[in-house]
């Protein structure tokens, strides 16, 4: 028992020890670049996308795997990798699927038992699995059927291979850094410190504001106040599978469901 | 759960099919899934089945906000979303606080079971610990409990100096850790001494994978104290019990003591009545045989040196009761110390011995130029009368009783050894004892029993000390030191 055998030193580093700074500095000096390249006109603006999803994704996977004492090669080489499928992906047809690349390093990483920091390694629960898949299809139903009463969008499957694109995308980097990252790597280690509602809290809290600062998000007010609730809900929902399953795989399938769901949705 | 579920889909339909929006009056039956969760599954309970009875109905209530604005309709849509998350949650957590509060009861009354039957500290312990790990839901448990110096644990094998554990005995504060390992689901470790009379007696420590929140924290500190109470109860009560038991043992040991001290008493009484009518009837009968009868010059002679043989020796006798009375009473024997030469007092005193006995060679050895010793010369005499006496009376008739003498340090030690049957081992230890006499002894030669417990307390009385060296069929050698005279 721990109380009796192990000796009960009192905590001693930070919640953002092990943050990977280097590499940080350097993707927000590589967006800087880009964007200052892009306004003078040295390169086209899709390379602003290209930068912005490598350095915003690439930042949460790196400082994720950084925290669950991976190697920091391991975190280039997911930022190479994110920032190649970001290339791959502006030139359509099958470029989307170079977004398999992070999925796949990262479970290669998983299979090898080093992210089991994360959640991630370990026999995969399936009632959590299972649990995390509904809960994702309730939100996911949820979130049809509300916007389809209210604001006018509906899901169309006229453009399927747009819709296949989206789900690449957040399979290997949208969800995939959130996830590691907010729950992962974030819910994890605030839970040693507070009480898990604290941490599940500002899991969520800080998920919401990655979203509310993303570029890509409309800036409508419905639209804002209805990811804001669905991302609540799906935070909370997610750190409490993590918490519950002891694996990020609920989250992650959770995740996956509600935002193919999400993706499926056009106006017109 | 199911039924929930089925509840909660129930209503929906039925507000899909009422068609009459955020008014309908179907939306106040969302109110019986929720209350059934919360009382069956309590705080965590009601709150998700409000949540999830909002989110199903906010399809009907959102859309009117967006066509309308806030109309009254929108408004009571608005109103039975608050009042379900108020009822889900308030009806959950009562529900939960109640079941708390009816665990801890429980737990009270089984920790109290478990402890009324007398019990040593560490099984006490184990049946505490047995009687908590259920009702807790705790994924370890430990108790700790101080036992004098040592510490007795039921639930680990010990008490690693810097653990928790260890800080909570030593501050007597209860303390938290909120990472005790575990991965995505941390490890709490808590532990609350248990508490009786204001000190900590011991420690209970728990262990969750997962939340050990406030409020459940408070009442383990509570748990602490009343385990330690009871505990301390129990250790009285043990501790009675065993003080009855003890005092019923000595009780019964005394008692043994007095019946075999008042069956030597009376055996004392026949024998000594025995002794003294012995020298007394010879008295009596050569006193008669002088006053009736002629008698020549020769036997008269003789007859009076029997009668001064049996009148010391009923002198002695006398002497001997008195001084143990004397003992019995907490009293040193009466002296009066001079400057005594040894050599001297041996041989007078082996010298009236051997007018008595001829059966025994007494052989004297006494270093030259002994030095004095502060005695009362009567006592020494005694003393020497009594070793050589018993020398005499345990050895078989021809073997040389030796009487030595040395000086040591600054003492004379004075050694009396015969080669007769010798002392048993187990007897060695009570033949300085009042009225004890060793049982082979008994038949072998007449005895009050109270000679050596007379010279011991003489010696004694001396500032000197008696050893007695013995082995079975080799003899007895007793030695006796008296310190010597300041003078000498």
């Amino acid at each position: 028992m721990w109380a009796l055998d192990q000796p009960c030193a009192p905590r001693a580093d930070r919640l953002v020890a092990d943050t990977p700074l280097a590499l940080l500095a350097t993707l927000a000096l590589g967006v800087a670049t880009t964007g200052t390249l892009v306004a003078l006109a040295v390169l086209p603006p899709s390379a602003v996308h290209v930068a912005g999803v490598t350095a915003g994704h690439g930042a949460l996977l790196a400082t994720a795997l950084a925290w669950a004492h991976v190697h920091s090669a391991s975190g280039v080489v997911v930022v190479g990798l994110l920032g190649l499928a970001a290339l791959a992906s502006g030139l359509g047809g099958l470029g989307a699927l170079a977004y398999l690349g992070p999925a796949l390093w990262i479970a290669w990483l998983a299979g090898r038992g080093r992210l089991t920091g994360l959640g991630l390694g370990g026999p995969v629960p399936l009632r959590g699995a299972l649990t995390g898949a509904l809960v994702g299809a309730f939100l996911a139903c949820h979130l049809l059927v509300s916007v389809s009463r209210t604001l006018g969008v509906h899901v169309r499957v006229d453009r399927l291979s747009e819709v296949l694109a989206a789900v690449a995308y957040d399979l290997g980097a949208n969800v995939l850094a959130a996830e590691c990252f907010f729950r992962g790597a974030l819910f994890t280690r605030a839970q040693r410190r507070w009480p898990a509602a604290t941490a599940a809290a500002l899991s969520t809290a800080a998920y919401v504001l990655r979203y509310l600062v993303d570029p890509l998000l409309p800036k409508s007010s419905e639209l804002v106040v209805g990811a804001v609730f669905y991302l609540v809900l799906l935070g909370a929902i997610n750190c409490w599978l993590l918490w519950w399953s002891q694996s990020l795989v609920p989250g992650l399938l959770s995740a996956l469901v509600f935002f193919a769901a999400y993706r499926t949705l056009g106006s017109g | 759960m199911t039924l929930v579920a089925a509840l909660l889909a129930a209503v929906t339909a039925l507000l899909a099919l009422d068609g009459a929006g955020p008014a309908s009056l179907f939306r106040h039956a969302y109110l019986v899934p929720v209350v059934v969760a919360a009382l069956r599954f309590g705080a965590l309970g009601g709150t998700i089945a409000a949540a999830a009875a909002v989110l199903l109905s906010a399809p009907f209530v959102l859309p009117e906000i967006e066509r309308s604005g806030l109309t009254s309709e929108a408004s009571e849509g608005l109103m039975t979303f608050a009042v379900l998350a108020l009822v889900g949650v308030l009806s959950g957590a009562l529900r939960t606080r109640a079941g708390r509060h009816r665990r801890r009861y429980e737990i009270l009354v089984a920790i109290q079971r478990t402890l009324a039957d007398a019990a040593a500290l560490d099984v006490a312990l184990v049946r505490v610990r047995t009687a908590l790990v259920p009702r807790l839901r705790m994924d370890d448990l430990a108790l700790v409990a101080r036992d004098g110096d040592r510490l007795v644990v039921a639930g680990g094998d010990r008490v690693a100096p810097g653990s928790l554990v260890a800080r909570v005995l030593d501050e007597g504060a209860a303390a938290f850790v909120g990472d005790a390992g575990g991965g995505c689901r941390s490890r709490r470790a808590f532990a609350t001494p248990l508490v009786s009379g204001g000190r900590a007696i011991g420690v209970l420590a728990v262990e969750r994978k997962g939340e050990i929140a406030a409020e459940e924290r408070a009442a383990l500190e509570a748990l602490g104290a009343h385990v330690g109470l009871a505990l301390e109860n129990a250790r009285l009560a043990s501790r009675q019990r065993q003080f009855a038991a003890e005092l019923a043992e000595k009780i019964s040991v005394a008692r043994r003591e007095l019946e075999e001290l008042d069956r030597a008493k009376s055996a004392f009484v026949a024998i000594a009545s025995h002794e003294l009518r012995t020298p007394l009837t010879a008295l009596q009968g050569f006193s008669e045989l002088l006053a009736l009868r002629r008698l020549p010059p020769e036997e008269v002679s003789r007859l009076a040196g029997v009668m001064r043989r049996e009148s010391k020796r009923l002198g002695r006798i006398v002497s001997d009761l008195l001084d143990l009375s004397r003992i019995e009473r907490g009293l040193e024997p009466a002296l009066c110390r001079v400057p005594l030469a040894v050599e001297p007092t041996i041989a007078a005193t082996v010298d009236v011995l051997r007018q008595g006995t001829a059966t025994h060679p007494i052989a004297i050895e006494c270093e030259p130029s002994l030095p004095k010793v502060a005695a009362d010369p009567d006592a020494l005499e005694r003393v020497l009368t009594n070793l050589i006496s018993n020398a005499i009376k345990y050895s078989p008739i021809g073997s040389v009783v030796r009487v030595k003498a040395r000086a040591l340090g600054g003492a004379v030690a004075i050694e009396v050894a015969d080669s007769g049957r010798g002392i048993p081992a187990e007897a060695l230890s009570r033949i300085f004892e009042p009225y004890y006499r060793v049982p082979d002894a008994v038949d072998a030669a007449r005895g009050t029993g109270i000679g050596l417990t007379v010279v011991k307390a003489l010696v004694e009385a001396h500032g000197g000390a008696v050893r007695v060296d013995s082995a079975p069929a080799l003899g007895t050698r007793v030695t006796v030191v008296l310190p010597a005279s300041q003078g000498a």
